[in-house]
């Protein structure tokens, strides 16, 4: 969050820089890594835990990365932070769903941005105030949610994907940094809902928690936390859901 | 100096000035009385004073410069205190021989102070005595000021003023008696004497041009500092001398020369390359013996000799033999052409016409830059300067220095990168082998005097006797390299030929043999690597290589254990390897290697020194210590003049004597890496691996022979061309950098201006700057501005550049993508096409052919030539028009200073829009002919001008930042055209006709009452096309709702046109219902469809529903009338258009979480004795839909489920009401769960 007026980067850097902090949050909350290998450190005036192993870092930090380049192009509809299991089964599903930050044409990332309400005033993008407060509650729900969901078990992994909108091509190109989500976590590809059983199994879960909508200027995004069937060991079949688009999910590099 | 100083100082004056002294009757000639000590003191300097005034009645006429001075003199002076104190007193001075307080005078008088006392007497007035002494000479008193012995600090920057120009000087006094004596009084007494003797004797004095500071850089032997340049010039110029004489006079110092050069000339062997030197050189210089001895004190004993081959011919000692013809002179050169470095003489700078033209005075008054036009004008020696287009190539070309370094550089790279990938793998696993306390075998092999060697190849029949490789026979060339009977003379590598020819008069000159030199280094290496060892090269010449594994191999032992001889037969093993390996370079070469063995790199290169040599050695451990101990510390790898001369200091002159001292002891005299290593070192440790690479840290590029400039123009240029040698070098070397650093050379102060090497740099002061870059790079657009910004910031006069270089540090190395992009920095934001680009470069090259002197390549023979053309007048040729309009463009590209004034249109208009803005600045207002440009200007003019207007991410200014009034100025072709430009502008085209219109939004914003407000969202698009049309969509939706009816999503579209805004302020609601048919018809039809539906909508919700409260309009917010225009934006941004307003519960426009919830409980406890009534149900679904669609916001939705369903556990309902509500609770439900499923999500926890 710089100084001077804030841009579409500046808000998307603010973002991002939250998805980094929950992600290390998530790792420890859900142990996937052992949680001696945290630091703790303070964010958003909030005890958030770090990871200590360079690697683990250096993937995180790649991974938002990626997301940010994607955020920027303004394809992105959601960010998934996905824990599977020891067979690549989706458990849990944190989701952030960003759709409603503005978008921003290539050439004007760096423009200032003012919203007008509707008398004409102007309202401030980043609120930092409001902002910070907002995600130091966010990252409060976050911390809980170790207490609210079951535990996962042990040599879980994880990964980062993020789910386009409908509009959004997908993000191909060398290098690759992103590779297709498990079928099972893929969206329909077909725009008619008559094929809707095409809809991945593991989208949406099972079981949605929902976290928090963190809404503070051009911030606008919305937390949950979807436990997968597996989790449950109640495969409960919803067919119900049509949704357009495709998920993807970080390539370990980028 | 204020007041402090003058208050008691003037008391002190006037008691003085009042003193008189009449006869030895007063009080103070009266005894002293026991323990009167303050009495006899107070008396004594009442005498004092008596006795100076008694001085000042006897001085007579003298006159009185110094009233008002009270003076003390402090410490050792020249002249000395007493003279002083005579000469202020005989002035009209007062002198004070006692100071009680500092400000009891007005000046102390010392020549020096100690630091301490220069702290205290930092404000008071301490000058020199010099001031009194010239003071007196010059009948006045002089300004202290220019005597000040504390200065305001050393190193300080002080002005100086030149000629009207302001220039500054580094202040640099030279400190302690030495100054003092060279300068003071007495001794220039002396000299007045001196020079009057020496004039009577000898001719005139020395031109000024001589004394000459030796760029003490280059100078590697103390002994023999001057190099051959240093002394043609003073041959030179001596010739020169010689014929500005009277012809019957025969000047001393000029036989003297040519007396020594004649025995100069004797010794020098000439090189077997040239032909013999002929007879007819001997009568060139009659002997002198005795001339040779006399010395005059001006003359400096370190006369050089000079080479025969480029003496002057005029001159009236110097009989104009037939031998001396330009074919001699070819001849003679021969031996020269090995030598790359451009070897102009100063007698070019000293002959040329343009500086005999002018006189000695004026030469000494000229600013550097004026000098330097002076010089540069004789095209010989501009071709030889920066200012020359071809130059740097040139430079690097013939330098000399730099193809030895660069071509023994490339070639150790080569050979490097063959020996890792032979023996990488080897390597590995000979690292993971290892085993603790295993021996270790290293080779060190070197050639014996490898060039020389390889030299001797061609000439087999100097094998025997000295022989050494120079690139010339020439006193100054330098010594790459000597055979061993060369070497038995004590001539070594290094060494100036001049001494080298001293030591052993037969020495024989040898060329360099490049090709020969690299075929053997790669028989060497080929020979090397057949070893099977692990190869690390070190140079073309010499190489490490590790055969421990081999050994241990071949004597079958694991190379720990020391059983059964193991450690013998490994020892026999090496020495067999070694032999084998020396045997057959020398089959292949011809030349002999030496090798030293040992059990780590240390000991392998001490042991090489006893194996030289042809021979072998190998150091056995059990003789290391002993070995090792006898040695010189000096001998020790990496130990040198310096810090063997620390060591001497501490007292270790062997190695053993190393051993004696503690490690903290070395530790504090050598520096933590250093003490350490060389206590290692002497116990035979030594922890480097073979293999180990050493990893480059910076890339250079450099410059300091040859800078001249006139103007800044041509610095920049110059900087472009020294920057591409670096982006050069960094593309080769495959880095990046992210630190950039200059370095440059000014001119010193004192230094004469032009420097005794011919167009080197002389004394100099270096400034170094560096700036991180932050992002690696090896752009050369990049370094050119950040290398230009670093010269300008370093402000210095162009004509006191001496050297300029620029080094990359920080590097990165380069990892391409295979699309040629490369990976490895951070990924670049294109904002808008086109940066700086080609165009300018391209024209930049198109000058070149233009250049007169271009096509003329200079080469090393050329160069001489015109020393013998020195006489002939040469046709100066006017240097390169610095104005050349292309020129002139060229140098704006790095900086935003330098600006030419006029530019062809057409090549404006191709011009990226960022130059073109920037150059656009300064173009007159003509319109119809350059539109492009006054588009620009009418930005630049624009009301926003402040704030940066020009920043690289826009290209045109926001529309609104045009100035109306320029518009207005600007013809109609014009005006259209620029309004044409922001109709095309990508992100525009929604409002392409009112972009047309030549209209500003400025001009709109002065009506009355707003009939066609600009819409100035920028960004077209479904999603800024959508959110504008919901601008009001939030006020006039509530309008129709009903009281506990969910109110509209707020996608629907209702009216984008504000006037009707305006216009139905005073209308009734009604408005809203009908939508205008004529606007409907411009919709599109998706649109409309949605309008419609909506319509249908909001009348179907009013129907129905709950009436809890009045239908009522919230007048107020509709009562605010929308400001007439946005204020004019103060810079360019993106407005985003109001947020869809969110969906609201009951008339009451419930959002927030609490109210929800208060609402809720209204509503149960209304309702608590009977079911809830469907619409209702309906309405708070359809609400919690939009909370969970729209608003996104599944928590909140779920929220109020939660209340809902507490509200229900808590209550009381019963029997039927309570089926309802749970009824109507599991209705809810499902709809949140249907919202969250629409939005992909899965089964909602409610629980």
């Amino acid at each position: 969050m710089a100084d001077g007026p804030a841009t579409f980067t500046t808000l998307i850097t603010a973002f991002t820089t939250f998805l980094t902090v929950a992600i290390h949050t998530i790792l420890y909350e859900r142990s996937i890594y052992p949680r001696t290998s945290f630091l703790s450190a303070r964010k958003y005036n909030h005890a958030v835990r770090q990871s200590r192993h360079p690697k683990v870092c250096q993937w995180i930090a790649d991974a938002v990365a990626a997301v940010e380049s994607e955020l920027l192009k303004g394809t992105v509809g959601r960010v998934a932070v996905v824990i599977f299991d020891q067979s690549e089964k989706p458990l849990e599903r944190f989701m952030f769903d960003c759709s409603r930050l503005p978008v921003v044409p290539a050439g004007e990332w760096d423009t200032p941005l003012v919203r007008e309400s509707k008398n004409g005033e102007r309202t401030d993008i980043l609120p930092l105030v409001d902002l910070e407060e907002q995600l130091r509650a966010a990252m409060a729900k976050l911390t809980v949610c170790g207490t609210l969901l079951r535990p996962v078990p042990e040599n879980c992994s994880f990964t980062v994907a993020i789910e386009l909108k409908d509009e959004g091509d997908a993000p191909i190109g060398h290098p690759q940094p992103w590779v297709p989500v498990s079928p099972g976590l893929q969206k329909s590809v077909h725009k008619d809902a008559e094929s809707r059983g095409r809809t991945g199994e593991d989208v949406g879960g099972v079981r949605t928690t929902p976290l928090r909508n963190v809404e503070a200027g051009e911030m606008m995004f919305e937390m949950w936390i979807e436990e997968g069937k597996t989790k449950m060991r109640g495969p409960e079949k919803n067919g119900n859901v049509v949704k357009l688009g495709e998920g993807w999910r970080s390539s370990a590099s980028s | 100096m204020g007041s402090r100083l003058e208050q008691k100082s003037t008391l002190v004056r006037k008691r003085i000035e009042g003193h008189t002294f009449d006869d030895e009757a007063g009080d103070e000639y009266e005894g002293s009385k026991f323990g009167g000590f303050p009495e006899y003191f107070r008396r004594k300097k009442i005498k004092l004073q008596n006795k100076d005034a008694q001085l000042r009645t006897q001085s007579g006429d003298k006159p009185n410069i110094f009233k008002g001075v009270v003076c003390h003199v402090n410490g050792y002076t020249q002249p000395s205190l007493n003279d002083l104190h005579t000469m202020i007193v005989q002035h009209g001075g007062g002198f004070l021989q006692y100071l009680d307080g500092k400000t009891m005078v007005t000046h102390i008088i010392a020549s020096n102070l100690t630091p301490k006392k220069k702290e205290e007497f930092k404000r008071y007035r301490i000058v020199k005595p010099a001031w009194i002494v010239d003071s007196i000479a010059a009948g006045k008193l002089l300004p202290w000021d220019a005597y000040r012995v504390v200065d305001e600090g050393v190193g300080q920057k002080v002005l100086g003023f030149e000629n009207g120009n302001v220039i500054t000087q580094a202040n640099r006094k030279t400190q302690g008696y030495k100054e003092q004596t060279d300068t003071s009084w007495y001794t220039s007494q002396l000299k007045a004497r001196d020079v009057q003797a020496t004039s009577s004797s000898t001719a005139r004095p020395r031109p000024t041009l001589t004394q000459t500071v030796t760029p003490s850089e280059e100078i590697e032997d103390d002994e023999y500092p001057l190099p051959e340049i240093t002394s043609s010039i003073e041959r030179a110029m001596e010739g020169v001398d010689v014929l500005d004489d009277d012809d019957d006079e025969l000047p001393e110092p000029t036989e003297r020369t040519e007396g020594i050069s004649d025995r100069e000339a004797k010794l020098e062997t000439p090189p077997p390359t040239s032909p013999p030197p002929l007879p007819g050189d001997e009568t060139l210089f009659p002997p002198d013996d005795g001339a040779a001895k006399t010395t005059s004190p001006i003359k400096t004993p370190t006369r050089q000799a000079f080479r025969k081959d480029i003496v002057p011919s005029p001159g009236p000692t110097a009989v104009p033999a037939p031998t001396q013809s330009p074919a001699k002179q070819e001849t003679a050169l021969q031996p020269r052409q090995g030598s790359q470095e451009p070897d102009y003489t100063m007698s070019i700078v000293k002959n040329s016409e343009a500086l005999r033209s002018i006189s000695p005075s004026r030469l000494a008054n000229m600013t550097a830059e004026e000098h330097n036009a002076l010089l540069l004008s004789d095209p010989k020696i501009r071709k030889s300067t920066v200012v020359h287009p071809d130059f740097l190539e040139q430079y690097y070309r013939e330098s000399r220095l730099h193809h030895l370094s660069t071509w023994k550089a490339d070639l150790k790279a080569q050979l490097q990168a063959l020996a890792a990938e032979k023996s990488s793998s080897q390597k590995d696993k000979l690292r993971i082998k290892k085993l603790p306390g295993q021996r270790r075998y290293i080779m060190h092999v070197d050639f014996d005097s490898f060039f020389a060697a390889v030299s001797l190849k061609k000439h087999p029949e100097y094998v025997d006797k000295p022989a050494v490789v120079a690139h010339g026979s020439g006193s100054g060339s330098e010594i790459a390299s000597c055979n061993y009977p060369a070497r038995a003379f004590g001539v070594s590598n290094g060494m100036w030929m001049r001494r080298a020819q001293e030591l052993c008069p037969e020495l024989k000159i040898l060329p360099y043999d490049f090709p020969g030199y690299e075929e053997a280094s790669r028989k060497f290496y080929d020979a090397i690597m057949a070893t099977g060892g692990v190869v690390q090269s070190v140079s073309i010449d010499e190489a490490l290589v590790d055969i421990s594994q081999i050994c241990f191999a071949e004597a079958a032992t694991d190379g720990v254990k020391r059983a059964e001889g193991g450690v013998d037969r490994e020892q026999a093993v090496a020495d067999g390897i070694a032999q084998k390996m020396r045997d057959e370079v020398l089959a292949k070469t011809g030349c002999a290697v030496s090798v030293g063995i040992g059990g780590n790199i240390l000991l392998a290169k001490v042991a090489l020194r006893r194996a030289k040599p042809a021979g072998q050695y190998q150091l056995r451990p059990e003789e290391v210590l002993e070995f090792i101990g006898k040695l010189e510390v000096k001998s020790l790898p990496g130990v040198a003049w310096s810090i063997g001369g620390r060591l001497e200091e501490i007292g270790c002159k062997l190695v053993k004597d190393i051993r004696e001292m503690t490690k903290e002891k070395l530790i504090n005299t050598l520096g933590p890496k250093t003490g350490e290593k060389l206590w290692d070192y002497a116990r035979g440790i030594d922890r480097a691996e073979v293999g180990d690479q050493v990893v480059r840290k910076s890339v250079s590029a450099e410059v300091n022979w040859g800078v001249r400039f006139e103007n800044q123009e041509q610095v920049d240029e110059f900087m472009h061309g020294l920057c591409g040698e670096l982006h050069k070098r960094l593309i080769k070397e495959k880095v990046k950098g992210k630190q950039l650093t200059m370095k440059v050379m000014r001119r010193a102060g004192d230094a004469p201006r032009d420097p005794p090497k011919h167009l080197g740099h002389g004394k100099c002061d270096t400034y170094n700057k560096s700036i991180q870059l932050g992002v690696a790079t090896n752009d050369k657009e990049v370094i050119v501005k950040e290398a230009i910004a670093m010269m300008k910031s370093l402000n210095i006069s162009p004509g006191e550049l001496r050297g300029i270089g620029i080094q990359m540090q920080k590097l990165d190395t380069l990892k391409a993508g295979p699309d040629g992009a490369d990976l490895t920095s951070q990924r670049k934001l294109f904002f808008k096409p086109g940066q700086l680009s080609k165009p300018p470069a391209e024209r930049a090259d198109d000058t070149v052919p233009e250049d007169p002197i271009q096509d003329d390549v200079k080469t090393p023979q050329k160069a001489q030539r015109f020393v013998d053309a020195n006489n002939r007048p040469s046709v100066p040729i006017p240097p390169i028009a610095p104005s050349t309009p292309s020129k002139k463009l060229l140098n704006t590209l790095g900086t935003q200073f330098v600006l030419p004034t006029q530019f062809d249109p057409s090549v404006l208009a191709e011009l990226p829009e960022d130059i073109r803005s920037k150059l656009a600045k300064l173009v007159k207002p003509d319109p119809p002919m350059r539109a492009p440009p006054e588009l620009a200007k009418a930005a630049a003019e624009g009301p926003a001008k402040p704030v940066q207007p020009f920043s690289a991410i826009m290209g045109l200014p926001n529309q609104s930042q045009l100035d109306p009034s320029i518009l207005e100025a600007l013809p109609e072709d014009v005006r259209a055209e620029i309004m044409g430009l922001y109709n095309k502008s990508p992100g525009n085209r929604k409002r392409g006709e009112q972009a047309l219109l030549p209209q500003s939004p400025r001009k709109a914003r002065t009506l009355p009452i707003s009939k066609q407000p600009v819409k100035r969202k920028r960004g077209g698009g479904l999603f800024a096309g959508r959110a504008r049309s919901n601008m009001r969509s939030g006020d006039s939706s509530t309008l129709t709702q009903a009281n506990f009816v969910a109110r509209p999503v707020s996608r629907h579209l209702q009216n984008d046109d504000v006037t009707t805004a305006t216009d139905t302020e005073a209308e009734p609601a009604a408005a809203d219902d009908t939508v205008d048919p004529e606007f409907l018809a411009a919709l599109p039809e998706d649109v409309r469809r949605e309008v419609l539906a909506q319509q249908r909508n909001v009348r179907l919700q009013r129907a129905g529903g709950i009436d809890l409260s009045l239908h009522q309009r919230p007048r107020a917010q509709r009562g605010k009338k929308r400001a007439v225009e946005d204020e004019v934006l103060p810079e360019r941004v993106i407005v985003l258009p109001p947020r869809p307003s969110k969906p609201t519960f009951t008339s009451r426009k419930l959002t927030e979480l609490p109210d929800l919830r208060d609402a809720m409980k209204a509503w149960y406890q209304e309702f608590e004795d009977e079911a809830p009534y469907e619409e209702d149900v309906l309405a708070l679904i359809k609400y919690l839909r939009g909370v969970v669609v729209d608003e996104r916001d599944v928590g909140k939705a779920i929220a109020v489920v939660k209340w809902v369903q507490w509200l229900l556990d808590e209550g009381e309902a019963h029997g039927s009401a309570k089926d309802g509500w749970s009824k109507a609770l599991i209705q809810v439900q499902d709809g949140v769960q249907c919202a969250a499923e629409e939005r992909g999500l899965g089964r909602l926890d409610f629980g």
